[in-house]
């Protein structure tokens, strides 16, 4: 029984980077062959084949993520906020499989520069507009942006009791405000220095702070507000600079301990105490731009400009003796750009910078299970889907942070057989460059499957446009007046036949419009508890437009009946969030697919989880499979195939046969085909349902556009590297 | 010695004339010196005289034309009452223009502003409104560069608008001065950001060098990752096509012939 998947051609797509502007797409032969009799039923079946598939590759895509500026953990919740350089803040949960559950989009003029968690899991950002933001994590807004009145701002810093929040302004003042249940006010002013405040750090107990300037430190006394000592730094190592030494992180330890990290690429030990330097350490070429201390405050983590990330450990002088002192440990070289922040948790090591990878490195000494879960992990590629797919037209939708792209794709007359690449009889169209007015950026976007309506929303509004199509021509006729309920959405879907709009708001309410030919009707409307948003909502409708299921409350999957506008039945919560949601199209099957990558499926007309479902559940999904890193995030049915589950994720895209016997631990999860003077036994012995091809990657998108045509949307790590900002040089031997 | 008879050239002119006719001048010289004259008018005076007693062989004959103190004086005041005249004309027809550019700009800055009957109305109505919903806030700061460009622009539709501003309290009336500043201020941090980052003096390097630097350390180098600069010679590329073109259907032509 041959139940693998071809893996063993030769076909070598080469990337070329100089081309990624063109755009192209290639299309790749690819043969899943299928069984040919069914050994795991009783009645020899001529078992139908699985099929060839011409795929679309897809690489025009110029998809570049935006920097990291800020992390913060929060230690209660297991939780990291990252700010990235256009403003979005993301919400990450350590716990679920480091999943990105929640995020607030970004604008153009917020440039975060500083990230805190306050009491009660509240969280803050300031940045270069002058004004402290709270993010409201349950309506996924931002509650209110103050303005601080004293310029940009550079730094922020919670105090340990969480009630108090302190921030470095352009003009050198630094400023208090009082943490209030509904709102934070202001307090008063520390002493005025006279350069910008870069960094902030409080101590332990409250009583002083330390504050990094450009070419000194101050230590304030909170009661008095007026400084204690001011350490003048060093611009260069033992040398003479002309260029300034910028202070970019400082920390302070309980035993008064002031550490300091600067632009030349010092790390410093300075006795607040006295106002003196105890040790120096020369990390770095470049500049040292973040530091982070753990909460024992036995280790401390700093990123440099190189990329490298440095792990200071308090270790004793000699093995027995109680005399301690820092050294320098462990370097990591995770990045290629600038580490501009860092973050130091119970047990790991999280950093990010401008080269847009999220680096969470578990520290091995701290963790206590040695399985895979102590694997270093990095986030690059976005947890949600940015692309859309008309199946009907063959057209693709792409998401950007301030336009939206729509190509249609090329077609090819061409056959051949496993392997082969088809040339192009005719290219890719790039039909439609939408960009959005105002500086928010887009949240979520959509395009309707018979391609006539484009959906799209960002913080503020709602944008519906109605395509026309005419020969060749593609004209845009924007619907103008959006009803007041409808202001910013989560996630938009529209139905099969295009004639339903479904749009989660970020307040937890679900609607239902109805699409007339230039105007809509707002059909209904499903209000959600309050307080019980988990996740960002997604949606997923069946095909023949009876059932609505929508996830990310904390009360589990609700399944809605359209027809009828009322609630239908909710599957039962699950500890970790929802990653992807799609309904069978004949079986009415709601296949859910969780962080921890554990996958369900649910029949809706039954109300109760499928035979199929509480099999693989019992035996338990093969080990490789949950050790993958990434969710998936889409998942799609075979129209004619109603055994056939596809899904992808980032590294690979699987076809689940579910007529198939499911792998134990033993056997091979990736299994190439075997040669075919192979016996049969050991044929029937390797296969299993789980199909997995790791031919495309990284994918963004992978969908079933018709029978015989697959879609895969790349986007190589190379295409997004050469468009970051400048490295520092690396000088190497022999170049 | 002998006396030269005196050229009508400028500066040896001057020269001799000062040694020659020094002394029958010197009276008139020695007056002017007391009443303050300018020495050029000493010197002015037998340089006329050569100009008269040019082709005058008589020159020891007839004594030289008297021009009397006084009147050279006249003359003298004449010149710069002249000067002083087109000066002070120059001056006021300056003054004129400015004052005519300054009442011009005056009138256009007038045109621009809304009528005072508007701007009335504005601070009325933001005094009586004072409460302000949170969620509006985030409104009136998207709508904030909206309203200033409407304002500045429209006076003619001001009258339709006054009613419509009175009771519609959803927007935010704002300096542009202030604007300016704090505006300035978040550029001058930004500037200070890149050029502390990427500024001079940073060792900083391009994408496509620090990706190559693997290739070449390998045991079989490899080209870089960026090796074709597509950008070269974009106009060479263009006149290459166009002349290729061109050279087809002449010889098309030609063949054709």
């Amino acid at each position: 029984m041959k139940g693998a998947v071809e893996t063993s051609c030769a076909l070598q797509t080469p990337s070329r980077p100089g081309r990624a502007q063109h755009p192209f797409s290639v299309l790749g032969f690819l043969t899943l062959k299928g069984d040919e009799s069914g050994v795991s039923q009783a009645r020899p079946l001529p078992f139908p084949r699985m099929g060839e598939f011409k795929v679309h590759r897809v690489r025009f895509f110029n998809y570049v993520p935006s920097g990291i500026r800020c992390v913060a953990y929060n230690n209660q919740s297991n939780r990291l906020a990252v700010s990235r350089t256009d403003g979005t803040v993301e919400i990450y949960n350590l716990s679920a499989n480091y999943f990105q559950e929640k995020f607030f989009p970004g604008h153009e003029s917020r440039t975060t520069e500083a990230l805190c968690w306050a009491k009660g899991q509240r969280l803050f950002s300031a940045g270069l507009n002058g004004e402290i933001i709270e993010y409201d994590l349950q309506a996924l807004n931002i509650k209110y942006s103050m303005d601080a009145f004293g310029g940009p701002i550079w730094s922020m810093a919670a105090s340990p009791s969480g009630s108090q929040l302190l921030i470095g302004c352009e003009d050198g003042s630094v400023k208090l405000f009082q943490i209030n249940p509904d709102k934070i006010q202001f307090e008063r002013n520390f002493d005025r220095q006279k350069s910008r405040i870069l960094s902030l750090s409080w101590h332990p107990s409250g009583t002083h702070i330390a504050a990094g300037s450009i070419d000194y430190i101050s230590v304030f006394d909170v009661k008095s507000g007026s400084t204690t000592h001011k350490m003048l730094v060093d611009r260069q190592y033992m040398g003479v600079s002309k260029r300034k030494c910028i202070i970019w992180g400082v920390a302070f330890l309980s035993d008064g301990t002031v550490i300091s990290v600067d632009s030349a690429g010092k790390v410093q030990f300075w006795d607040s105490a006295t106002g003196t330097l105890v040790k120096t350490h020369l990390v770095a070429n470049a500049d040292v731009q973040s530091i982070a201390v753990s909460d024992q405050e036995d280790s401390f983590v700093v990123g440099t400009a190189e990329g490298t990330v440095f792990h200071f450990q308090l270790v004793s002088v000699t093995s027995n003796s109680s005399e301690k002192q820092w050294v320098r440990t462990k370097p990591f070289q995770h990045h290629t750009h600038d580490v501009r922040t860092v973050a130091h948790s119970p047990t790991a090591l999280i950093s990010g910078g401008t080269d847009t990878h999220l680096v969470i490195r578990p520290l091995m000494e701290k963790v206590e299970v040695k399985n895979y879960d102590a694997a270093l992990r990095k986030i690059t590629f976005p947890h949600r889907r940015l692309i859309s797919c008309s199946k009907k037209r063959q057209l693709l939708l792409f998401q950007f942070s301030h336009h939206l792209d729509l190509w249609r794709l090329g077609s090819t007359v061409a056959t051949g057989k496993h392997g082969d690449t088809l040339p192009l009889s005719k290219d890719a169209d790039h039909l439609l460059h939408l960009k959005t007015k105002g500086p928010e950026n887009i949240i979520c976007s959509c395009v309707s499957p018979c391609g006539s309506w484009i959906a799209y929303s960002t913080a503020s509004r709602f944008f519906l446009c109605r395509l026309n199509y005419e020969h060749d021509n593609i004209s845009l006729h924007r619907v103008s007046k959006m009803p007041a309920f409808l202001r910013s959405a989560v996630q938009i879907l529209f139905s099969e036949d295009s004639t339903k709009l479904f749009v989660a708001s970020n307040q937890g309410s679900l609607h239902i419009i109805r699409l007339l030919e230039g105007s809509f009707k707002h059909l209904h409307t499903f209000q959600a508890q309050p307080g019980t948003v988990e996740s960002m909502c997604l949606l997923a409708v069946s095909p023949d437009g009876n059932w609505l299921a929508a996830s990310g409350t904390s009360a589990g999957v609700h399944v809605y009946n359209v027809k009828r506008l009322k609630l239908h039945c909710t599957v039962p919560a699950y500890n970790f969030p929802v990653t992807a949601l799609a309904i069978a199209p004949k079986t009415n099957n709601l296949v859910i697919a969780h962080s921890d990558q554990q996958i369900f499926e649910y029949s809706i007309p039954d109300k109760q989880y499928t035979e199929w479902s509480r099999t693989i559940q019992k035996q338990g999904f093969h080990y490789l499979w949950l050790q993958r890193d990434t969710p998936i995030t889409h998942i799609s049915f075979h129209p004619k195939r109603p055994m056939h589950i596809l899904l992808h994720d980032a590294y690979m895209f699987c076809i689940i046969d579910k007529s198939l016997p499911l792998p134990n631990d033993k056997t091979l999860l990736y299994n190439p085909l075997p040669p075919t003077n192979e016996s049969d036994v050991i044929r029937r012995r390797t296969a299993h349902a789980f199909k997995i091809s790791k031919r495309y990657k990284p994918l963004l998108f992978m969908d079933l556009l018709d029978e015989r045509t697959l879609v895969a949307v790349e986007r190589p790590l190379d295409d997004i590297i050469a468009q970051l900002p400048p490295p520092i040089k690396k000088k190497k031997f022999g170049t | 010695m002998v006396q030269l008879r005196p050229r009508a050239s400028r500066a040896p002119a001057s020269a001799s004339a000062m040694v020659d006719e020094g002394q029958p001048a010197s009276e008139e010289a020695e007056h002017g010196l007391l009443l303050g004259q300018p020495s050029s008018g000493a010197a002015a005076e037998p340089l006329e005289e050569d100009g008269d007693g040019d082709g005058d062989d008589e020159w020891d004959d007839e004594a030289p034309e008297e021009l009397t103190f006084a009147s050279a004086q006249a003359e003298a005041r004449e010149e710069e009452r002249r000067v002083r005249e087109t000066a002070r004309r120059d001056k006021t027809l300056l003054k004129e223009k400015r004052k005519r550019r300054e009442e011009l700009f005056i009138e256009q800055k007038k045109r621009k502003l809304l009528p005072d009957t508007v701007l009335e109305k504005l601070t009325a109505a933001s005094q009586t409104d004072i409460k302000k919903s949170p969620g509006k806030l985030k409104e009136d700061n998207l709508q904030k560069k909206n309203e200033e460009c409407e304002k500045g622009s429209e006076s003619k539709k001001a009258k339709e608008k006054v009613q419509s501003i009175g009771q519609n309290k959803s927007y935010v009336a704002l300096r542009l001065k202030d604007q300016d500043l704090r505006d300035s201020r978040q550029q001058a941090a930004k500037a200070f950001i890149q050029n502390s980052l990427y500024g001079p003096g940073t060792n900083r390097t391009t994408v496509n060098k620090f990706l190559s630097l693997n290739n070449k350390r390998l045991p079989v180098k490899k080209a870089a990752v960026q090796f074709l600069n597509n950008g070269w010679g974009t106009q060479k590329k263009q006149n290459a096509k166009r002349f290729k073109r061109r050279w087809m259907v002449r010889k098309m032509k030609t063949s054709k012939k």
